[in-house]
């Protein structure tokens, strides 16, 4: 498959800081790459030196193999918190920004009706933006960011203000738009994750941590392991200090990973029973998404 | 000074363009959503205002968005 | 990338058709406009009317001239017209930068100078337009209650105060690109009404400032003006108001990182 973009050690610092650390990875063409961070990874930074918003303090970006600084030309962008001129018209708006995005004058108005049908705004084209509420905003967002059909579409937590059917609906739009349009979208959810993105890229204070398929991912984090429901907190940390395999502790469950089937859980019966520590619950689970995106991020803490 | 000799057709177009303003001045504040200030106390300023009204709430009263 | 000045100024004029600037501000300069002359001419009137006068006081006011009642209506806009100007526009570029509304701008393929220049152009319209539309109410009053004034130096008169209008719209714009709005008026403030106050007040000792544009044009007015320093003091405001609005455009494009996201 043929890369669409790639960023080659793309940093940006404010003073000591750096908000973006040398960063590399590619977009392939048509697929969809999900930023995974928590707040403060990186992710906004990043998209913004994309999307013409920011300039790196090193590193390039080379789009379809050229180095540019200007892809704009070819890009749509959704900022987390869209915000538009509450006196025009949601079809003014979108009008203006295919133009100013290089659609034909002629055809602009027309594009835009065709969008804003696509993004459910079709009844509200005529009204003034002002009046919106914040999924009609979201989707808004979403009609300029594709009216001008770019190459690139670069979403900045496209989804996590919204509620569940929301969230659903432009997931399900994004999904549409993925047969024609390379994806790099950021989230702090995992699970939105899930269904429609090629590439996962996890951030941490700025670096890559980790980058592979969801597939490839799971593998590699979803070891199973054995959870163990203490009574209470003190105990689950008292059992962490004895327990002879490497174990970790969340409230008042621990966790022992399994690998090579090692240890079985008569193994660790038998340390419990020896503990004589107040035990509710053993069980033999696999880490769920959220789990493994704790373990990501937290990886070399 | 009385009554006929004011020249009424001087001083017209000075009373119309003054409630014009102050027309502009309400419809606005009845259609934007926030001002800075309480909404009744901008429409005091603006009926009792005079002149200058109608400019205070243009300037300082009006949020733009 | 073709130029997108059209579509930018579409988008400044629906916003300022929207927000009612531009029928207030015309207004504003029309109200003056008119007020000055009237008040001037029945002041003597208007004290009688309200003050208990002894029957048979006169007061010697003085005979106005056409040209100064002119002059006293600019000296009005000197002061309430540019309050209204540096306030009405010091956010035209910071606001949407601070607001966001920006954003949708900046990640596009837009020409800065064709983004600088549609703010240029609807502040121009709105401020020249209205300076001229009330100037000339006024000078149609100014007619009537006082007597006329010579058309060949009006014409000098207006378009010399025009040059004063470019420079402080380029002043408004240059701040409000490179600051925020809140700074942007204070500098403004400072630019057109302070060191207007200081020239007047120290003037005497140079002959040659953009702030003495509005005393010159009232030179133009009685024919009295004194040709080289008004020559020079028009060469340095044109060339102050190219260089600010240069910097518009450059602090425009280097202050895209401070937009909010």
């Amino acid at each position: 498959m043929k890369t669409l973009l790639h960023m080659q050690d793309l940093t940006k610092e404010y003073g000591k800081e750096k908000a973006v650390d040398s960063l590399t990875f590619s977009l392939l063409k048509n697929t969809s790459t999900a930023l995974i961070g928590p707040n403060g990874a990186g992710k906004t930074t990043t998209l913004s030196m994309l999307a013409g918003l920011l300039k790196q303090s090193a590193g390039t970006i080379v789009f379809d193999g050229e180095i540019t600084e200007d892809i704009q030309k070819v890009i749509g962008f959704l900022p987390q918190y869209p915000k538009f001129y509450s006196w025009l018209t949601a079809l003014e708006f979108t009008e203006m920004a295919a133009k100013l995005s290089g659609v034909d004058a002629k055809i602009a108005k027309q594009e835009a009706e065709k969008t804003l049908e696509f993004v459910g705004l079709g009844d509200a084209k005529n009204k003034k933006t002002g009046t919106f509420s914040g999924g009609m905003k979201q989707r808004l967002g979403l009609a300029q960011a594709i009216v001008h059909k770019p190459s690139l579409l670069l979403l900045d937590e496209p989804v996590s203000a919204l509620d569940p059917i929301g969230r659903r609906e432009i997931m399900n739009l994004l999904k549409e738009l993925q047969t024609t349009t390379t994806i790099l979208y950021s989230t702090h959810i995992l699970n939105d994750a899930e269904e429609m993105t090629d590439q996962l890229v996890f951030l941490r204070k700025g670096k890559l941590v980790e980058q592979g398929s969801m597939q490839e991912v799971r593998e590699k984090y979803a070891n199973p392991m054995y959870k163990i429901y203490f009574i209470s907190t003190e105990e689950a940390a008292k059992f962490v200090e004895i327990s002879p395999w490497p174990a970790r502790q969340e409230d008042s469950i621990a966790f022992i990973h399994i690998e090579e089937e090692k240890p079985v859980m008569n193994e660790v019966l038998h340390v419990l029973a020896e503990s004589h520590l107040s035990l509710l619950k053993v069980e033999r689970a696999t880490a769920s998404l959220e789990e493994i995106f704790l373990q990501v991020v937290n990886n070399g803490e | 000074m009385d009554f006929e000799s004011i020249p009424w057709m001087l001083i017209l177009p000075l009373v119309v363009i003054q409630f014009i303003l102050m027309l502009v001045a309400i419809i606005d504040l009845i259609r934007v959503s926030n001002t800075n200030g309480p909404k009744w106390l901008w429409a005091l300023i603006i009926v009792l205002g005079n002149l200058i009204g109608p400019i205070i709430y243009f300037i300082i009263g009006r949020r733009n968005e | 990338m073709v130029s997108n000045f059209s579509i930018l100024f579409q988008k400044e004029w629906r916003e300022n058709v929207r927000n009612f600037k531009i029928l207030w501000i015309p207004l504003v300069f029309l109200l003056f406009g008119i007020t000055e002359p009237l008040t001037n001419y029945y002041l003597p009137q208007i004290l009688n009317a309200v003050g208990n006068m002894p029957e048979g006081t006169v007061f010697p006011f003085p005979e106005f001239t056409p040209e100064q009642i002119v002059m006293s209506t600019v000296s009005q806009y000197q002061f309430i017209g540019m309050l209204v100007i540096t306030l009405g526009f010091a956010g035209i570029i910071s606001r949407e930068r601070k607001n966001g509304t920006a954003t949708f701008l900046y990640v596009r393929p837009i020409s800065y100078t064709s983004y600088v220049y549609s703010k240029l152009s609807i502040m121009c319209i709105l401020v020249v337009g209205s300076v001229i539309l009330g100037l000339l109410a006024n000078l149609y009053y100014t007619n009537v209650l006082f007597g006329a004034v010579d058309v060949g130096a009006f014409v000098g008169f207006l378009g010399t105060y025009i040059v004063w209008l470019l420079f402080v719209v380029s002043i408004v714009l240059f701040t409000s690109a490179a600051f925020s709005t809140a700074i942007a008026s204070i500098i403004s403030l400072a630019l057109v009404l302070f060191v207007q106050f200081i020239d007047a007040l120290l003037g005497a000792y140079w002959t040659i400032s953009p702030w003495k544009i509005p005393m010159y044009a009232g030179y133009v007015l009685n024919g009295s003006v004194d040709k080289k320093p008004f020559i020079w003091s028009l060469i340095i405001t044109l060339l102050a108001i190219v260089l600010l609005i240069f910097g518009a455009v450059y602090f425009a494009k280097r202050n895209i990182s401070k937009t909010k996201i």
